[in-house]
């Protein structure tokens, strides 16, 4: 209990004092992640939405694969990406492993088949009479879709929130492919960790404040985008 | 009308992105600026393999920004397990290693995969215990004492990830001729740090390095040293580089640099002086040849 | 007078099974035509490839004497036909909103498509449901917002799939007459696919029953009605039983 109250006003200390180093890992954090889930949602709404709409002969074989990749653990995700990277290997000559650019890649593994899989589920369910219906409306195909990805508005946040909730809790992958280097791959989730074997549990519960602050406006902010304007 | 309120929301956390990306370059030439390094070419990286009690105990936080400033190198410092370490240098993933695990770094040595191969410096390990130390060990024969631990069962806390501080332990068990396994030997297979807390818990003896104990001393009040200082506890620390002509795409250069800087006197200093003003006594100590 | 839409030798098959069989068929302009016959008959089929929603396997369809390539259909031509189904499949959104759709998709200017929705919306009766969800409104509402969407773009031929069935007695007999009204006024031709006799006979001027994928009698409602074939007579005495004509 006291090491809570400890860790909370550590945490405030830390954000008040303008401490550089939490403020420079804060910051990678949140970047990491936005790119990564940006990424995630640029490739995985267009997919999702494709493979809800139509049916075509693979189809389930690619979506159970989308579906177990939505169980991935993040450590063989990090697994996989440190041996594609690896200087020896086939991607080593772009020197990628431990760097920001690796944690980005490891973090769209395990968050582009949630965005995937969740978009797909949505669009699965709208009916062959309401797509007749908007088609008879006079849309053409993108009018169609713009139609369809505003009705399904509030499921495409929850995937993308979904997604970023993986991406910002993840710590496996980002350990191995970014290998936790100051001022370089260190983002709160590594940190934590590191500070945790340190022993300095008040600094890891204050970080870990910082990263529940964190998720929680990012997370805040895609509610609000969903769940405004809903006229009664 | 949807849309537009769509791109516009894409839009702005592109923008959040772009600023962000911008922002970490001004950060860095900030940094740059700070450190007054000269007009600098864009620094030129090289991967440290070490072990975890080198990052743990801060000394890495010490040394290598002090590298990096008088050689204009970024260091990738990847903290792992000894036996991990020596592996990536087989491997050619990283360029030079800080480990200290003197058999299995002869193997690589041996085997071509390293050169340059220096001793750094030694602190020593230790035998830590529960407070009542159940199995009334002592002095400073730590072979004696792993071979009353294994007969009175006392429960032994194991890092069992191949680090080198498992190695040693490893090591000593072979040199009595005990197999330890059982319900009182348990192994995390994590770093010394949660390796400690771990035996805190559960209230057993555990084979730690000094530096991390001291770093860690005030979270593990029901521990304490219990046999420390006989010969076979000293823990030496050597760099190498990894063999450039086994890998192409080693940096052999800056690895050279490193190896030189750890040996340097003037770093030797510095390591001697770390951990003074915290704990009151070194951490490491000067051990070139 | 020349037909709007033309069918010659249309078929429509699925997994090898017939369900539509068409030698000649026609709309033709001005005209209500119904298009009646028991359940799995076709009828909803025969709508679609009429309304150019779904392509044919065999045979041609004429547009005012052209004739248009199978799935090719241009969308002006689309365009041109507006649909309202039973289910009224109205989108998350204001009244307002999903009335004016049809506009928007074809890009009308604003001004002209809040005066035409504010046209509608009255015409329906439901000037006071503009600002309301369209999902929260009752059944015979979100009929009236389906059918004022498909009227508002002044279609030249506009398919009904049994908008009425789903309603409650009372709500469809008072929706039905305005409908007429509504439908005489603006003299659209429509089509109107129903299984219930009493619909037919209020609404529509022609009537064409269908019968496991062919069309076995068609021609002037009451005369179809009172004289069917050996084809359809089964199926319509069975309606006559309940629903004695008293026209």
């Amino acid at each position: 209990m006291e090491l809570l109250i400890d860790g909370i006003k550590k945490a405030i200390d830390m954000i008040l004092s303008g401490d550089r180093e939490v403020f420079a890992i804060t910051w990678l954090t949140l970047k990491v992640c936005l790119i990564s889930i940006l990424i995630s949602t640029f490739i995985g709404l267009p997919l999702g939405i494709f493979l809800g709409l139509t049916r075509f002969k693979g189809r389930r074989i690619l979506l159970l694969f989308i579906n177990i990749g939505m169980g991935l653990p993040p450590v063989v995700a990090g697994l996989w990406i440190t041996m594609l990277l690896w200087r020896s290997g086939p991607l080593g000559d772009l020197t990628l492993l431990y760097s920001p650019t690796a944690i980005v890649m490891a973090q769209i593994l395990v968050s582009l088949p949630i965005v995937t899989s969740l978009t797909c589920t949505a669009f699965q369910q709208i009916s062959e009479k309401m797509l007749l219906q908007i088609k008879a409306l006079g849309a053409t195909r993108m009018q169609t879709l713009i139609i369809l990805i505003k009705q399904l508005k509030i499921a495409i946040l929850a995937a993308i929130m979904a997604g970023f909730g993986r991406v910002i809790a993840e710590v496996g992958a980002a350990m191995m492919v970014g290998g936790n280097i100051l001022g370089d791959t260190r983002i709160l989730t590594t940190t934590i960790v590191m500070e945790v074997s340190k022993g300095n549990f008040d600094i890891a519960l204050a970080l870990s404040f910082i990263l529940l602050s964190l998720a929680l406006l990012i997370t805040a902010a895609l509610t609000f985008l969903q769940q405004r304007k809903r006229i009664s | 009308m949807l849309r537009k309120r769509y791109f516009t929301v894409l839009f702005a956390l592109m923008l959040l992105v772009l600023s962000a990306c911008g922002n970490t370059d001004t950060k860095d030439t900030a940094a740059a600026k700070e450190k007054k390094t000269a007009p600098k070419p864009a620094p030129t990286e090289m991967i440290l393999a070490t072990t975890t009690s080198t990052q743990d105990s801060g000394l890495l936080d010490v040394l290598v920004p002090m590298f990096e400033k008088e050689n204009n190198v970024k260091v990738k410092t990847i903290a792992v397990g000894t036996g991990q370490a020596l592996e990536m240098g087989t491997k050619g993933e990283a360029d030079v290693l800080l480990v200290h695990a003197p058999a299995a770094e002869k193997e690589v040595v041996d085997a071509g995969n390293a050169i340059n191969y220096k001793r750094v410096m030694y602190n020593d390990f230790i035998l830590v215990g529960p407070k009542e130390n159940p199995a009334g060990v002592s002095g400073d024969d730590i072979k004696a004492a792993f071979k009353k631990l294994a007969d009175s069962k006392a429960t032994f806390v194991s890092r069992g990830d191949d680090s080198g501080t498992h190695k040693k332990e490893l090591g000593i068990w072979t040199a009595e001729n005990i197999k330890p396994a059982g319900d009182w030997y348990v192994s995390t297979g994590q770093g010394m740090g949660q390796t400690l807390q771990v035996a805190a818990e559960k209230k057993g003896y555990v084979l730690t390095d000094r530096a991390t104990w001291l770093a860690q001393e005030k979270n593990l009040d029901t521990l304490q040293i219990v046999v420390e200082g006989g010969k076979d506890l000293m823990n030496i620390y050597h760099v190498m580089q990894v063999n450039p002509e086994k890998h192409d795409k080693v940096n052999s250069k800056d690895a050279e640099k490193f190896v030189n800087f750890m040996i340097d006197s003037k770093t030797q200093d510095v390591i001697e002086e770390f951990g003074k003003k915290e704990y009151g006594q070194s951490l490491f100590f000067k051990y070139t040849e | 007078m020349n037909p709007l839409v033309e069918l010659n030798n249309i078929t429509v098959k699925a997994q090898n099974k017939t369900i539509l069989d068409i030698p000649e068929f026609q709309i033709c302009a001005g005209e209500f035509l119904g298009i009646m016959g028991p359940n799995g008959a076709g009828k909803s089929t025969l709508l679609k490839v009429l309304a150019f929603l779904e392509k044919q396997s065999g045979g041609e369809i004429l547009y005012r004497g052209k004739v248009i390539p199978k799935g090719n259909v241009p969308l002006e031509l689309r365009r041109k036909f507006s649909i309202a189904l039973q289910q009224s499949l109205l989108l998350d959104g204001t009244v307002f909103h999903n009335i004016a759709i049809g506009l928007t998709l074809r890009k009308l200017p604003k001004g002209d498509i809040k005066d035409k929705v504010a046209h509608w919306l009255e015409l329906f009766g439901i000037s006071h449901l503009a600002k309301k969800n369209a999902l929260y409104l009752s059944g015979g509402e979100a009929q009236r917002v389906n059918l004022a969407r498909a009227m508002i773009v002044e279609p030249e031929i506009l398919f009904l799939d049994e908008p009425f069935s789903a309603l409650d007695f009372p709500t469809k007999i008072k929706l039905m007459e305005d409908f007429k009204g509504i439908i005489e006024t603006a003299r659209t031709t429509a089509v109107f696919v129903s299984h219930d006799l009493m619909e037919i006979n209020y609404l529509t001027n022609r009537l064409a029953i269908i019968v496991n994928g062919e069309v076995k009698q068609s021609g002037p409602t009451p005369r179809v009605l009172e004289h069917p074939n050996s084809s359809t007579a089964s199926f319509l005495n069975e309606w006559k039983k309940f629903y004695p004509l008293a026209r």
